[in-house]
């Protein structure tokens, strides 16, 4: 996996959850499309997004619901208009956005988080968010702004994004191992 | 009963406006100085506080000044640079807020923004880079925190005889809650206090190589002595100093870091180009040569000037409730 996502900075282990940070800043501006980097095969899925409409509260969780390896353009709130399970230790602020959406892990492995903004994202679980594992850039052009690696049992998992500049945003969950 | 309750809030309001700000210092530390226009109190502090971790300080409200100076990493950022809310690349690398109060320069190159008041302003309208990306925009941040009933609370106790919520009042609270960012607690002011055993045998031997070949710039409590270097080859992009003063010598001149919490507060230099400390020392003049034990020991006493309650303090994370509301 490593090898064919050689073009993508990777961190991989012992990331606080704070190192996302990190994750959504670019490198040198890469110029489109020369320096396009082709999306790895685990993330195909990304160039066929659906639409969804994010939850804002624990009660409308239930239809928001997401499964890893489809992309989907997530339409998100107003930032005051959603409660979170957990706050976000970058909650953004009161003109940006932010919603949430639940998805479940049939078998446990490393499972990547891909969105196309840097906003602050977190995968929580019985209302705690969870370490992440690794962090890092999407490919050159591809729209992948930032990826955040998890380390998932089987179960029922709920991703808060928070502090989003538009009301939308593409977003893939996949599986990496 | 309720008019009672009424006037009881009242007085507790009355009461946290007026506290009077209390410096908790160690003994031989004196209080910074403190513009006489914006004096300190808890009730400034705490709304500085919150402006600090409020992302409606930028276009879009994702940024906060927050989103750059990160607690756990004594308030810098661990990118060698940090992007602006529109995206444009950062040009200086983000230090950390230690002991700002104290700092007679406060950013890399320019040695005219002497106080927080003035600082606070660039990251939020600055326009090279842009940051916040707010330049124009300060009614509008303004209009956004006047929504908030609680922050009409906030800026009326935080300034009882102005109450004004505008762009002058913010920056106010920002640069208060920046100066009660105080860190005195690592191993070396352990040991500076009279611990010989808060610095191990090879940090004190890194200590005495310290004083011997960093401590002419990096000195005093700071570890910093405020002034303008050439440490690294000048840069075409970067003229540092130069470009504030004009000077052809002021080229490639930055000011010199504080070393308070150097081991978290990587990557280094200017541009953040370094990122351990092994490889900043070795770029210092004359001391790329250093011997790899010496260098081991001068690092080993680096990492004793890591003050972790400071990372923990709850006074300075994002606060959990304005008001008496969570937030």
């Amino acid at each position: 996996m490593m090898k064919m996502l050689s073009p993508v900075l990777l961190a991989m282990s012992g990331v606080p959850a704070a190192a996302q940070n990190m994750a959504a800043m670019p490198q040198a501006a890469p110029v489109c499309p020369r320096d396009a980097e082709p999306i790895p095969a685990t993330l195909a899925a990304w160039s066929d997004k659906k639409p969804l409409m994010s939850a804002t509260d624990e009660a409308s969780l239930g239809k928001t619901v997401l499964a890893p390896g489809v992309a989907v353009d997530l339409a998100l709130a107003d930032t005051p208009a959603v409660t979170y399970i957990v706050r976000p230790s970058h909650p953004g602020g009161s003109v940006s956005h932010g919603g949430m959406l639940s998805f479940t892990v049939d078998s446990a492995g490393t499972y990547r988080v891909a969105i196309g903004a840097g906003a602050w994202l977190d995968v929580v679980k019985d209302k705690i968010s969870l370490e992440s594992v690794g962090h890092g850039h999407g490919p050159n052009c591809s729209g992948i702004r930032k990826m955040v690696d998890f380390a998932l049992q089987p179960g029922g998992y709920v991703l808060q994004i928070a502090g989003n500049g538009d009301a939308h945003i593409p977003i893939l969950i996949a599986k990496l191992n | 009963m309720l008019g009672r309750l009424m006037l009881a809030g009242a007085a507790l309001t009355l009461t946290a406006a007026t506290e009077p700000w209390r410096w908790t210092l160690p003994t031989g530390v004196q209080a910074p100085h403190v513009p006489a226009d914006n004096l300190m109190s808890a009730a400034k502090v705490e709304l500085g506080r919150r402006l600090f971790y409020d992302a409606d300080l930028s276009a879009d409200g994702t940024m906060a000044c927050a989103t750059c100076h990160e607690q756990h990493r004594a308030f810098a950022d661990g990118n060698a640079t940090h992007g602006g809310v529109h995206g444009d690349p950062g040009r200086r690398n983000v230090p950390g807020l230690a002991n700002v109060a104290w700092m007679r320069t406060l950013t890399w190159g320019n040695p005219r923004l002497t106080s927080l008041e003035l600082q606070a302003v660039v990251p939020v309208t600055g326009k090279t880079p842009v940051e916040m990306g707010m330049a124009g925009q300060e009614a509008e941040i303004a209009r956004r925190l006047a929504r908030d009933a609680c922050y009409r609370t906030m800026f009326t106790r935080a300034f009882p005889d102005e109450g004004t919520i505008d762009f002058a009042h913010v920056v106010r609270a920002l640069a208060a809650f920046e100066r009660s960012l105080v860190s005195f607690d690592s191993p070396y002011d352990a040991w500076t206090r009279g611990d010989r055993t808060a610095l191990s045998p090879d940090a004190l031997k890194g200590a005495a190589l310290f004083r011997r070949s960093c401590s002419s710039c990096h000195s005093g409590p700071l570890l910093s002595d405020g002034g303008f270097h050439k440490i690294l080859p000048p840069s075409a992009t970067d003229p540092g100093l130069r470009e504030i003063t004009s000077r052809p010598s002021d080229l490639g001149r930055f000011r010199t870091p504080s070393l308070r919490n150097v081991e978290i507060t990587g990557p280094y230099f200017h541009d953040g180009s370094t990122k351990t400390m092994a490889d900043a020392v070795r770029r210092h003049p004359r001391m790329s040569a250093i011997a790899t034990s010496d260098l081991a020991a001068l690092t080993t006493f680096m990492t004793g000037l890591t003050d972790r309650k400071f990372t923990r303090d709850e006074r300075f994370s994002l606060p959990g409730e304005a008001c008496g509301k969570r937030l």
